[in-house]
C-alpha cells in the first residue's frame, strides 16, 4: 500500500516502501553525520533502527547537531534521545534499539542490521566495525570528513561503501598500517576534529544515497563498493581514483567463511 | 526466539542458478550450505551460510515418486562436512528451490522425508545449527535446528546481503 507521503518517492520501485520498511539500519554515532543519517533515514520511511552514542549534547555541538536545541546543550540531554525524538516523530509506529554506549559494549543488537552506517572519528573505530560487518554479513558504510591547515583550511571527506562480496577499507586504500599505527601513537592527543554543518550534510546524503540504492536497487548500479571522495573546497563528490584504478577483484583481507562468534578452535 | 539466516547476494545467486538447472531425470535440485553460528540480542540466532556445494548430477537417484532423491555419495559427502566442520561448530543446511513465487513452505513430501537428515548431521556436528532452506523465485523459508534440539524453529527471517538486499520474512510482507 503506497501511503500518500511516498509519493514522491515512487520512481523507487513498486515495492521500495515495504523494502524500506522491512530493512534494519545500524548508526553507530548521531553527532555530526549520524544525525543528518538518522534524519533522512526516518523521512524516507525506515521503522527499524539500531543506534549507539554514548555522548551528550554540548554547546560545541550546536553548530551541526540536526534536531539538537540550545536547552539540550544546557540540560545535557543525550545524543541517543535526540535521535530518538527525531525518528520517532516522522515515524512513530518505528522499532528503535538505542544504546548510550560504545557499540562492542552491546554488539549483539548490532547484528541485525543489514546495513550498518557509521559515523565515527577514528581508523580504529571503523576498523573494527567493518570487522564487525564482514563477520556478520552486513553491509558497511562508512562516513568521515577532516580539516586540514589554519592558514588555507581544505576541507576532505569519504564516503565507503565496504559489503561482504566486496573489497574492503583496506583493499581500497583507506586503511593502512600506518594511518593505524600513527593513530594509535597519538592517542589521547588528538583534540576536537573541525565540523561543520554542510560538509556533513553532503557526506551523510551521499551515504543514505547508497544506502537507498542497496535497499530498493532502483539506480541498477549493483555495485559491492563504492569509495566517493569529497572536496568540500570545491564542493564536488567524485569517485575516487585508487579505487577505479584498482585491479582487485576478490578482497584478500576478509575470508568469506571467517563469519560468526570467533571460536578458540581446538588444534 | 529470533532465529535469522543470512546470506551474501553472490551466494544465493549461485544457489539459485544451480537450482534453476534442469537435471536429465530429477524434477529438481538439491545442494548443501555450510554455516556459522552468530548470536543475537535476546537469545537470538543468527546463521550464517557461507559455502555452497552443488549435487552432482550423477549423486541424484531416480524416483519419479519425488521432486529430488540424493544418492549415498551426496549424503556421505554431507556427513563428512558436517564432521569436518565440527570444530568450527558449523552447521549443514538442506536447500531446494519450490520454482513458484512468494513465501513457500515445506511440502508433505519435504517435511516427511527433509527432517530425517538432521539428527544424522547432529551426530557428527553437535554444535552447529543445521537445517533446512527452501527458496522460492523471489523469497525463501528455512527452518533451523539449534545445537542439541530434536524440534525445529522456523526462522522469522532470511536475508540476502546482495546488492540488492532481500529480507524474507516468515510473516506480514510477501
Amino acid at each position: 500500500m503506497r501511503k500518500e507521503r511516498f509519493s514522491r518517492q515512487s520512481f523507487l520501485g513498486a515495492d521500495s516502501e515495504e523494502r524500506i520498511a522491512a530493512c534494519t539500519v545500524g548508526v553507530v554515532g548521531l553527532g555530526g553525520g549520524g544525525s543528518h543519517v538518522v534524519q533522512q533515514l526516518a523521512h524516507l520511511g525506515f521503522q527499524r533502527f539500531v543506534i549507539y552514542d554514548e555522548d551528550v549534547v554540548e554547546e560545541s555541538n550546536l553548530n551541526r547537531l540536526i534536531h539538537a536545541r540550545s536547552v539540550d546543550a544546557r540540560a545535557r540531554t543525550p545524543k541517543l534521545h535526540i535521535a530518538k525524538m527525531m525518528i520517532w516523530g516522522l515515524q512513530p509506529e518505528a522499532t528503535v534499539a538505542g544504546f548510550a554506549c560504545r557499540w562492542q559494549e552491546e554488539p549483539e543488537p548490532l547484528r541485525e542490521c543489514q546495513i550498518v552506517v557509521g559515523c565515527v572519528d577514528s581508523y580504529q573505530e571503523r576498523y573494527e566495525l567493518e570487522v564487525a560487518c564482514r563477520r556478520y554479513l552486513m553491509h558497511y558504510i562508512d562516513i568521515g570528513m577532516d580539516v586540514h591547515g589554519k592558514e588555507s583550511p581544505v576541507i576532505g571527506g569519504q564516503v565507503i561503501l565496504s559489503s561482504p562480496d566486496g573489497l574492503c577499507l583496506r583493499c581500497m586504500g583507506f586503511l593502512t598500517e600506518d594511518k593505524l599505527s600513527k593513530e594509535a601513537a597519538q592517542y589521547g592527543a588528538a583534540g576536537s576534529w573541525p565540523q561543520v554543518v554542510w560538509s556533513n550534510g553532503v557526506l551523510a546524503s551521499t551515504a543514505v544515497g547508497l544506502l537507498v540504492d542497496l535497499v530498493t536497487g532502483w539506480t541498477g548500479r549493483r555495485a559491492a563498493q563504492a569509495y566517493l571522495v569529497y572536496d568540500g573546497n570545491k564542493n564536488t563528490v567524485k569517485e575516487s581514483v585508487t579505487l577505479l584504478n584498482l585491479s582487485t577483484v576478490q578482497c584478500p583481507h576478509f575470508a568469506t567463511d571467517e563469519t560468526g562468534d570467533p571460536l578458540a578452535v581446538e588444534l | 526466539m529470533k532465529i535469522e539466516i543470512r546470506l551474501t547476494g553472490r551466494m544465493y545467486q549461485s544457489i539459485l542458478e544451480d537450482l534453476k538447472r534442469r537435471h536429465a531425470f530429477a524434477a529438481e535440485r538439491v545442494g548443501f550450505a555450510m554455516s556459522r553460528n552468530g548470536t543475537l540480542a535476546n537469545g537470538g540466532s543468527l546463521v550464517l551460510l557461507n559455502r555452497y556445494h552443488p549435487i552432482p548430477d550423477e549423486q541424484y537417484l531416480d524416483d519419479p515418486t519425488i521432486g529430488a532423491r540424493i544418492g549415498p555419495e551426496a549424503i556421505t559427502w554431507a556427513m563428512q562436512a558436517a564432521y569436518f566442520g565440527r570444530a568450527r561448530h558449523e552447521g549443514l543446511w538442506h536447500i531446494h528451490l519450490h520454482s513458484l513465487c512468494g513465501r513457500t513452505g515445506m511440502s508433505g513430501v519435504d517435511r516427511r522425508e527433509i527432517p530425517k537428515l538432521v539428527p544424522g548431521f547432529q551426530s557428527v556436528g553437535k554444535n552447529g545449527t543445521h537445517g533446512i532452506l527452501i527458496l522460492s523465485l523471489d523469497h525463501a523459508s528455512a527452518w533451523a535446528w539449534l545445537p542439541g534440539k530434536m524440534e525445529p524453529i522456523a526462522a522469522a527471517v532470511v536475508s540476502v546481503i546482495g546488492t540488492r538486499i532481500e529480507v524474507f520474512e516468515s510473516e506480514g510482507r510477501k
